[in-house]
Formats: C-alpha cells, structure tokens, sequence
C-alpha cells in the first residue's frame, strides 16, 4: 500500500478539540430570542381508543401559545417508505402517523402538542388536557401477535408485516447427513440506544417563510417527509444537522423534527424540543426483540451440513425500519460459515410494545448471538475445540453465503480468530467460588446499504485563494468522526495541512446530499465522494503546476501546502501561487463528486437471494470471564476484539469504535434490558436500565488488520457496527466455559445464571 | 387562570473564577441556572436525577452533579465547569490528553468527565487505573467504552506530577 | 401577581434557615408542607419520578455545625449533614467501624457521595439504605430534634418503621448519629450485591458484627438491607450465634435459617427468590470471613 501522510495516522480530530473546550453547540444548547419551549403529551395505554380529547383548559392557561392535536396536523398520516424513493413492496412501507388520532397502539404514543413560554408553563398545560381513553386489549408477545385471532394493533391489517425466505439445498437432507444435531430457541430483549444526549431540537421560520428545524439527527434528509406533515413543498423545510451527542440508530428516524415544524408553524415564534431521559426512554425507538428458533447438524469432524431457523422479531406498534432489519438478520442468520443446506423463516411483527427499529447492528447482533451459541454448543458435543470448528467452516472468499452472495474480497476470520485468542492468553486461574471462563465468536456485519437502494453520496471539496481546503457535505456527524475523516481524506489527497481543512456539514439548504449516517456507511460512500471530489481538483492543480513548472505532472505530489517534484528536481511552487494561476484562467477550483454505491435490483422479496450487500466486515471477539457461581454475577476480565478494517483512515478514531462498540455489545449481553410488562415501560430511567459504568468494563484491547480489501476509501472498511455484532455471544461462551451453563436469553444476568447453575445441580 | 407569579430569590455563585448574581426560582437546580440563566451550556443534561454525571461541576473544589444540586444551595459558592478547567487559550492537559488518546468521540459526556477528572487528580495525583475508574464511575459513557478516557487521565496524572 | 384560585397555583417557597433551632422553627410552621433537603440526592430524584411537589423547600445545607465526625472515649459521633463521602474517607470510621465506611464508599457514585449525606440517607428510608444497615450493627441512636419538644434518642432497631418511614415527628429532624466503639476485637464484615460495580442499589446487603470469646461468640449483630420493608436485624440468627461456637455447620445452619426471617419482594432489580438465596450466601460469606 502506498505511504501515506496523514490517512492511516491516529491525528486528533477537528471536532475533538471543539468538545474539549466545551464550545460544540449540541442541539439543546442552541436558543433564539423570543423562544418557546415545546412538551409532548403521550399515551398513558398501550392500546386503547381516543374517545375524546379536551384542550380548552391548556389552552386558556396563561403562556401557553399552541395546543395541538391529530387534527391540527395539515397530513398526520402517511405511508413512508423509509428511505427509499421509489415503491418497492416487500412490506417496505410503512404507516407514518404524526399524532394519535382515533386510537394509541402503544405506552408513550404522543397525543398531543404544546408550545408556551416556560417549561413549567408547558408542563403544566400538559396536565390540563383531557383525555378520555378507552382501553382496549393488546398484544404485548410477537408469537401471540402471529395467530389469527390476536387483537389487530393495526386496524383492518394483519400483524405479520412481512414473511422472508432464505433457501438453500435441502435442509432434511442435510440434517439426514449430520452426526450431530443441535437445536434451541434463543431469546434476545428490547434495549434502548441511551445516547447521553437526549433528543432536542430548536425550530423557527426564516425571513424567507422557510421552516428551519435545527436538530440532532442522523438523517437531514427527513426534511421531505416534514415538509409532507406540513403540506408545504420540498423546498420550504430546512434541517440543519448538528453534532450529534450519540445516535446508534435512534436518532435515525423522525423524532422531534415534526413536533417542532408544527409548533414554529403553528405560532410563527421559535420552538425548543428537548426530551427528559424518562420521555425518550418510554417513546423513542428500540432495537428489536427476536424470537429464534435455530437448527444445526454438523458431521462428526464438524463440518456444518444443514441450519434450519424461524426468526420472529418484535415490531412493537408501527413497522418503522422492522421489515429492513429483518432482511438483515436473513442474509446474516447463517452465520460466515460454508453450509450445504439452509432454510430460514422470518417474521416481523405488530405489537402493542414500544415500536422498534434501527439499532447499531440492525439485526446482525441479534442472529450472531444465535448463530455463535450453536457453534459453541456443537463444538462441545463433538468435543471439538470452539476454534476448530470455526475454522473448519468459515467462508473464504470467492465463496457463498447461504443466500448466493459471494465474498469477493478476502474473510479474514481465520486470521482475527487467532489473533484473538493469542491475546486472550493463558486462562486466569480459577479461585474460590470465582470461576473463570474464555470464549470468542466471530461475526458478520455488512457495510453500506441494500444494494437495490441507488444508495449516493455526494461531496463538495474546493481549494480557497490562500490554499486552504474546503468541504461541503451533507454527512451528519454523530460521534464517530464521520466529518473528520472526510478532512483527512482532502488533507491527504490536497496536500492542505488538516488545520487548513474546514467542513460544513449536514444542513439540506447548503450541503450536498451525503445521505443518511446510518448502516455503517458514511466512510464508504462520503468517504468515497470526497475522495473522488478531491483527486479532481487533484488533476486541476498540478496539471497547472506541471504547465508552470515544465514537469510531468506524473512527477508531482501536493505536500504541506506546496507542489513538489517527487524526483528530486528540488522544484516547486506554492500551492496558493497554483490556485491564483488556475482562478486566472477561469479554471475551476472546486468539483462536486457523486459516488454511486453498487446497484441490482432486487424484484421480490419472497426469497433473499443472492447479493444484498456491498460488502462485509468480518472479526472475531475473545472475552474471558470471571462468573462467581454462587450469586451470578459476572466480571468481563479481558475483553478482545480483532478486525479486519481494511484500512484505518485514523488509527484512534478506529480503535475507538471497535472498543465502543465492544462495550456497547457488552451491556447488550449482561445487563441492560427495557423491560416491558403488557406494554408498560418498568425500567423508566438510568437507574433501572443499566449501562455499563467504568468499573464495570475492563480495559478493551483492540487488534486491527488491514487488508486494504474494503470498498471505502484507501481500502477502507466500515466498522462502526461490526464493532457490537459477536460480544454478546463471546461473553456467553465464556460464561458456559466457567460454570458449564449456557443461557439462551439476553441478558446474561446473575439470576439467570445462578438458575441455570442450580438447575444443571438437579439434573 | 395563570400560573402564580413564584418568588424569585436572589443567588451569587462564581462561575469559573468571575462572581454573578443572578434571580432563580425555589426550587431550581443548579444545572438549570447554569445553563438556562448564566450560558453555562457546556454543562450537559442527560437524565436530570444524578445517574449519569453529564453535569457535572466542581462546587468548592468537590465534583458534584449540578441537577442534584437546588441552585440556592450554592449562594456564595465556587462553581467550577469544564471551560473553567481550560480554555483555547489555556487548555489543561486533561483536554489536552483527552484530545490525543482518542478520549472524546460524540462528547457529550466530555464536560462532566473531565470535571471528575480534575477532581480525581485535585485529591490523588497518584491515581492507579482502578482508582480512575472509581472516580469516573458516576460518568457514563455510551461512544467510547471508557479505555481511552482511562488512558488519557492516566497519561495527564503522569504530566502533572513531572510539573 | 394575584392569586386566580386553587387551579393553576405554583406555590413554592425556599428557606435556608442559619442553624437548626430556624431549621426547626420552620419545619414546625410548615409541617407536612414543607420538606427538608440536604444533599438532594433523593428529594430531586423523587420530585421527578414521584411528582412530588414540594410547597417549601427548607435548605439544611447551610447550616454549620452538623458535619462532624467525632471520637469520643467511648462512642463515634456523627453529625446529620456529614457529606458520604467524609463517611468513606475518615480515618476514625475507618479504624473504629470500617463496616459503615465500607458501605458509604460504595453507595452511589463519587459525585453522589460528594453530596449524599448520612442524616438523608436514614431519613429516605430505603430498605436498601446503604447506611442503615452497618448502623443498625453498631446499635446505633438517632438523635432527633424539633422545635419546642425534647430531643429524642432513637434507637436505630427502631427508626424505620415501614417503606421510606421513619420514626421521626412531625416537626423532627436527625441531628446526628451517635453508636458505641466496638471493642477493639469485635471483628465485623460487610458484603453489597448490585447489578453493577458503581451505582447500584442493593440486591441484597449484609453487615455483621461479632464480639469473640476466645472461639465462642459472646455477642452477634446481623443487619440486613434489601430484603423487608426495612432495613433489619436478623435476631433469630443473632440468638443462634450468641455463646456457641462458630463452626461451620453453625454457619450453614445460620445461612439457611436467615431466609426464613427475611421478607423480600420481586422487583425490577431482582426476585424474591434470588434475594432470599443471596442473602443466604453473603451471610455466610461474612461470617466466614470475619471469622477465618
């Protein structure tokens, strides 16, 4: 790989400093004069009817400036295709519905809106509306929510929002041809995304009549489905993006934006949004519940020969993003594993639960837990070491997934596998009631959107009179350098020292369309566009410098801040001196590049076959354990984690998503659970809903491998989800390895454990 | 039918070295006036019951959680807030540790983090990583998995003693 | 601004009385209207959760004189308003009663303890109040001041009266915490189980004390938290402990009896079943451990 200057170096990010010192505006730091402060009123039932609703109370209180409901809204309902441009059947459709109208569908529904001078007086006016509520009975368990005579969350529609297939060979042949046969049912939860930063947002009309909703999200490009909710055009809604206190994917669907287009419309006066921690755990969306029954055989030597599994998920009360993440855990339920025969059933369905949709992994975390239990399980019935068997199974490339995808660039699972084990090391020694365990697990997780989406991205670079850079583009930042990578990138390729690189980011009025910070995808696709824009402006330069310095331009490199001759000519011109030469001749110095993701399109979805994905990121996670067997509770000693990302375009922000993302797949696997009893949140706060403090983690130790093979810049592959996929499984793994007991539920909490330990005393 | 005028009670706190008065409410947190009255907004808000330490200051050279505190049971004391820790002009080395380990991702948790921080280090200059993870505990962090923030304290507590 | 009626009316009032005889007078004016806050660690969290709306808030935060840690001859005595945190660090509690730092150092987290104070964290009356149950170990008094009536000493046994009850008046407040030094070789141990390592209420919390008598045991103290409506004494396990050997069948034994005596309940945290067997397990736990 050629050397690089400032890709691939750990450098300190432009947005860093800023957060340092306390001078980012987050969207709640944000006030205009003469601001009004929005609240929300939602649902106290998980199902019940809207019999009437009196706001004339609220109203008339002294402050308040707007109260609205279903009513008020000019279009409260739409079908909302989620992203995509074009109809796509598939069950990709979903209801959007601003306000509950006639019915709630779940616990924290919003019902109605406020706008008035105080939050208190906002509160207050919140306590005076009247609802009356007639309950209705729900559906709170998604296998119940399958038969025909469950009550209907959805009127007049079924709750099986879509059924897919994965089919390869036959499976009871395959089954036939096993040795052994390994079949269970696992369990996964709701769990929250718990960014610190709670949703907010700030709103106002412009001089020019333009709503302008300021807001942290991962998606500015929701202002076409807010400008729908209005009924204005396109062109009259603005969002501007801020930097984002931690999205994961909860931030990736509408939340305030509508609440604050209506209000500002509504009273003409600015409109803050924020919600408390209470609110947005109750009401913001969750990742998906599973229900997976899975079916393995492998022969003797631990050759996999058949997986057959159902998966069920969890949809809660409106489809959202749920038919998109279950083709996820379809394409990703077998695992990265070279099996002959395969069936795999999905199923998403309505709820009167808390709706679900998009959380870091989107539904890759969900299956792996699954998938890596089974090897785990096979292997100790073969007898087989857990690595053995993994080995003796893992995809190549040039290879298939089960639904006919082929891995065109290198798996490096064999590779991150041993790398992890090594680091793993010598097993503690058990003492006492404290038994220590190891395990790993590998993972799957794709990069880049659904290949039929005509996923783009687009990037504006340009060179400034002085030879400083600039960058447009429409990538919202939520934490994970998404902005400053990009600097790096036009820094490397310009030769503009990164404290000359500025960048505008995420506002639809200003900045070209970088698409959504979702599905791990901004380094691949902006990455991509800004990389492109820059190589042209690149050209435009030192084909100039080569006119002005009699050189070849094949002989010349952009490097701090001056055009050099690499051959030693001792020649070269001052970037500025390029620029100025270029602005006289009336060439341009900017370019605007579009990156178009790989397309095919996909005319049913019946049956997944095969590629859905651009590309994946494969690694491997190795944890070792300490479980007391007496209470349950488990302490993560050592915490691995091994990927190939193709190419870290900085080293630290690299690292740091693989040890996030390590810990955030840690919560998932022993503590953290939104626990929902017949659609009631019972676990309101930060005290119920337990993260992961410090001195609960340990240190994570990161080890990359650059294969260069990824499809993002430089070769780069996206890791920001992978990052969560295989912990789960590696720390349940580890869990059975100490005391001998594999749990099938997340999470792995000590009651759990401990009944397990006693059950397995009894038998 | 208006909500009753509240008595509004008179509150002189120094903020970062510099003596403001201002008028709160009763029953106002100090996180609340930080914020909404003096433009204090580098103190974060992210659960408003003391679960999170997104808030954090340091009041008379103790780290606490503004949103724990009533406004008035800070009248004439000292706050401390992550801008008066450092500045662009004078930054500390935990900013500037935390910068280079690679410790601030989204940041929403930096301003608070770093205040426990400084009080970990006011207190114990000799910090083990155990003992940084204690004091950082009632800090949470959903971007960074805590190793690089650990890291970075470390390194700061090494600086400082050299100094 | 006028008065409009019942509806609609914010009444909130604040008061940082000087000392506590002002502290006194104010809460007797005020009664039930108005609520003392400290540390606030507790009052705001539950102005949130419960929608409590306190109509006077009285500050005690001011009030000098009641933050002390004192070692007299023969007792410890400590003021209401002591910070958790002084709790943890003190060397005199450290030395005489490490059992009630060890619980202060692990109650909440830092910024918490930086607040919290002893007299509030009786006063809440969690059942898994982290101070109450060493306290309840050391027999400690709760001394109880109001305005115009005398002060009170009240046995810790029979401060909590139910959930977040205490035995406290109307009018009273805790003005300090007093407990007799154990013996040099009381031995003493304390276990907290949570769901984390930092901010976590207990599961279950065990605190034992033990006067030796060569290898019998002269006297047995054994508080418990999280698994009644109160914080308690297991006295049936104090009665089989007291003047017999401690072996380890005796130990078993205590072990099983102890989930008898306790009643607690199924919550978000925990169910009744897992608390009654790990109250069973740290109880043992302790014992050995004070005992090896």
């Amino acid at each position: 790989m050629p050397e690089l200057k400032i890709v691939g170096k750990p450098i300190p990010r432009h947005d860093a400093w800023e957060k340092a010192f306390g001078l980012t505006t987050y969207a709640a730091d944000f006030s205009l004069p003469g601001m009004l402060y929005g609240k929300v009123l939602r649902s106290r039932y998980p199902s019940a009817r809207i019999i009437s609703i009196d706001t004339s109370k609220a109203e008339r209180l002294s402050g308040v400036k707007a109260v609205l409901t279903a009513k008020d809204v000019p279009r409260n309902e739409s079908v909302t295709r989620f992203g995509q441009t074009h109809a796509m059947g598939g069950g990709f459709e979903g209801l959007y519905r601003v306000l509950a109208d006639k019915k709630v569908h779940f616990m924290g529904e919003p019902v109605a809106l406020v706008a008035a001078e105080t939050e208190e007086v906002a509160e207050r006016a919140l306590e005076l509306i009247k609802i009356e509520y007639q309950p209705l009975s729900g559906v709170f368990d998604p296998l119940e929510a399958m038969n025909q005579d469950a009550p209907a969350v959805e009127e007049g529609k079924s709750n099986i929002i879509t059924h897919y297939e994965v089919l390869k060979g036959n499976v009871e042949e395959g089954f036939s041809e096993a040795d052994v046969i390994v079949e269970n049912t696992y369990r996964v939860p709701f769990v929250d995304h718990a960014y610190l930063e709670p949703e907010s947002g700030v709103a106002w009309i412009d001089e020019n009549g333009v709503i302008t909703i300021r807001v942290s999200t991962q998606v500015i490009e929701h202002f076409r489905g807010i400008a729908d909710v209005l009924d204005l055009p396109h062109n009259r809604v603005r969002v501007i993006g801020t930097y984002v206190g931690g999205g994961f994917g909860g931030k990736e669907d509408i939340t305030v934006e509508s609440f604050l287009a209506l209000l500002t419309f509504k009273t003409g006066r600015p409109v803050k949004l924020t919600y408390s921690r209470e609110e947005s755990i109750l009401s913001h969306s969750k990742r998906h519940p599973y229900v997976m029954f899975y079916k393995t055989g492998a022969k003797k030597d631990g050759r996999l020969t058949a997986l057959q599994a159902k998966l069920v998920s969890d949809a809660g009360a409106y489809v959202y993003l749920s038919p998109w993440v279950l083709l996820y855990s379809m394409v990703d339920a077998a695992g990265p594993y070279r099996i002959p025969h395969v069936r795999i059933d999905g199923y998403t369905v309505l709820t009167n639960n808390t709706f679900t949709s998009a959380n870091r992994g989107f539904g890759a975390p969900q299956v792996c837990f699954a998938y890596e239990s089974q090897m785990d399980e096979l292997a100790r019935r073969l007898e087989m070491d857990p690595r053995e068997i993994r080995k003796k199974n893992y995809l190549e490339k040039g290879e298939a997934l089960a639904t006919g995808q082929i891995l065109q660039h290198p798996v490096a699972l064999r590779e991150t596998t041993e790398m992890a084990l090594e680091a793993l090391g010598e097993k503690t020694p058990s003492s006492g009631r404290v038994r220590i365990g190891q395990g790993i697990a590998s993972g799957m997780t794709s990069y880049g959107r659904m290949i039929f989406l005509h996923d783009t991205s687009r990037s504006h670079v340009s060179i400034e009179m002085d030879g400083s850079a600039t960058i447009r583009a429409g990538v919202q930042d939520i934490g994970g350098g998404q902005a400053s990578s990009l600097c790096q990138i036009v820094s490397e390729v310009l030769g503009v020292p990164l404290e000359d690189v500025k960048i505008y980011i995420a506002d639809t009025a200003l900045t070209p369309f970088a698409g959504t910070t979702t599905a791990t995808r901004q380094l691949y696709m902006s990455g991509n566009a800004t990389l492109m824009a820059a190589e042209e402006v690149r050209r435009t330069l030192l084909s100039k410098a080569s006119e002005m310095l009699k050189i070849d331009p094949q002989r010349l490199d952009l490097v701090d801040r001056e055009v050099v001759d690499v051959e030693g000519s001792g020649k070269s011109l001052p970037i500025k001196d390029v620029v100025k030469a270029c602005a006289s001749d009336g060439l341009p110095l900017y370019h605007i590049a579009l990156f178009k993701a790989p397309f095919r399109n996909l005319t049913q979805f019946e049956r997944i076959e095969g590629q859905v994905f651009p590309d994946f990121t494969f690694g491997t996670h190795g944890a070792e354990v300490a479980v007391d067997e007496e209470t349950g509770r488990v302490q993560v000693l050592k915490l691995i984690s091994c990927f190939d990302v193709g190419r870290a375009i900085n080293r630290s922000s690299v690292e740091g998503q693989l040890e996030g993302g390590a810990i955030y797949g840690m919560g998932y696997g022993l503590t953290e659970e939104v626990v929902l009893d017949r659609g009631m949140t019972m676990t309101p706060s930060f005290s119920e809903y337990l993260l992961p403090t410090s001195m609960d983690v340990p240190d994570v130790q990161t080890i990359l491998i650059e294969s260069g093979e990824g499809a993002g810049p430089f070769g780069a592959k996206g890791v920001g989800e992978p990052s969560v996929c295989s912990v789960a499984p590696a720390i349940s793994n580890a869990v059975q390895d100490a005391v001998g007991v594999r749990i099938y539920d997340l999470p792995l909490t000590p009651e759990k454990i401990i009944k397990a330990i006693n059950q397995k005393r009894r038998d | 039918m208006t909500v009753k005028f509240i008595k509004k009670h008179s509150l002189k706190i120094s903020v970062n070295g510099e003596w403001k008065k201002t008028e709160v409410a009763p029953g106002e947190t100090l996180l609340y006036t930080l914020r909404e009255r003096l433009g204090h907004t580098e103190v974060k808000e992210g659960c408003g019951k003391g679960d999170c330490g997104a808030c954090a200051v340091l009041l008379d050279g103790k780290a606490v959680n503004a949103c724990l505190t009533i406004a008035l049971q800070a009248n004439g004391q000292k706050v401390i807030t992550l801008k008066g820790i450092g500045t662009p002009e004078r930054p500390h080395p935990l900013q500037e540790s935390f910068v280079k380990h690679g410790a601030i991702q989204c940041g929403f948790c930096t301003a608070g983090m770093i205040v426990s921080a400084k009080g970990l280090l006011g207190e114990n200059p000799h910090p083990t990583r155990g003992e940084i993870r204690r004091a950082i505990s009632g800090n949470l962090c959903r971007c960074t998995g805590y190793t690089k923030i650990v890291d970075a304290i470390e390194e700061t507590a090494k600086k400082l003693r050299k100094q | 601004m006028g008065n409009q009626g019942k509806e609609g009316i914010e009444k909130l009032e604040y008061f940082a009385p000087k000392t506590l005889s002002e502290a006194l007078i104010l809460k007797g004016k005020w009664k039930a209207v108005g609520t003392f806050i400290a540390g606030g660690t507790n009052v705001i969290p539950d102005m949130r959760a419960k929608g409590l709306r306190p109509e006077v808030l009285i500050d005690l935060s001011h009030l000098k004189n009641l933050s002390y840690i004192k070692e007299e001859k023969k007792k410890i005595r400590i003021g209401s308003l002591t910070r958790i945190s002084e709790l943890a660090s003190s060397k005199v509690i450290q030395k005489c009663a490490p059992i009630l730092s060890q619980a202060a150092y692990q109650l909440g987290n830092p910024l918490v303890r930086n607040r919290a104070t002893i007299g509030g964290n009786l006063a809440d009356a969690s059942p898994a109040a982290d101070t109450a149950v060493p306290l309840l170990v050391l027999e400690a008094v709760v001394v109880a001041e109001s305005d115009g009536r005398k002060r009170r000493q009240i046995p810790i046994d029979q401060f909590f009266t139910g959930q977040n009850r205490t035995a406290l008046r109307r009018g009273e407040m805790i003005k300090e915490i007093i407990f007799p030094k154990p013996n040099s070789n009381a031995k003493m141990g304390y276990s907290k189980l949570g769901l984390r390592n930092a901010m976590a209420v207990s599961v279950v919390s065990v605190a034992i004390l033990i006067d030796m008598d060569g290898n019998r045991c002269r006297k047995a103290r054994i508080g418990l938290g999280a698994v009644a409506p109160t914080p308690m004494r297991a006295n049936r396990i104090e009665e089989i402990l007291t003047g017999r050997e401690i072996t380890k069948g005796l130990i078993e034994d205590c072990s099983i009896e102890v989930m008898k005596e306790i009643s607690p309940i199924t919550d978000i945290r925990a169910t009744e079943d897992y608390r009654r067997q790990m109250t069973s397990i740290l109880l043992r736990r302790v014992i050995e451990q004070v005992t090896s």
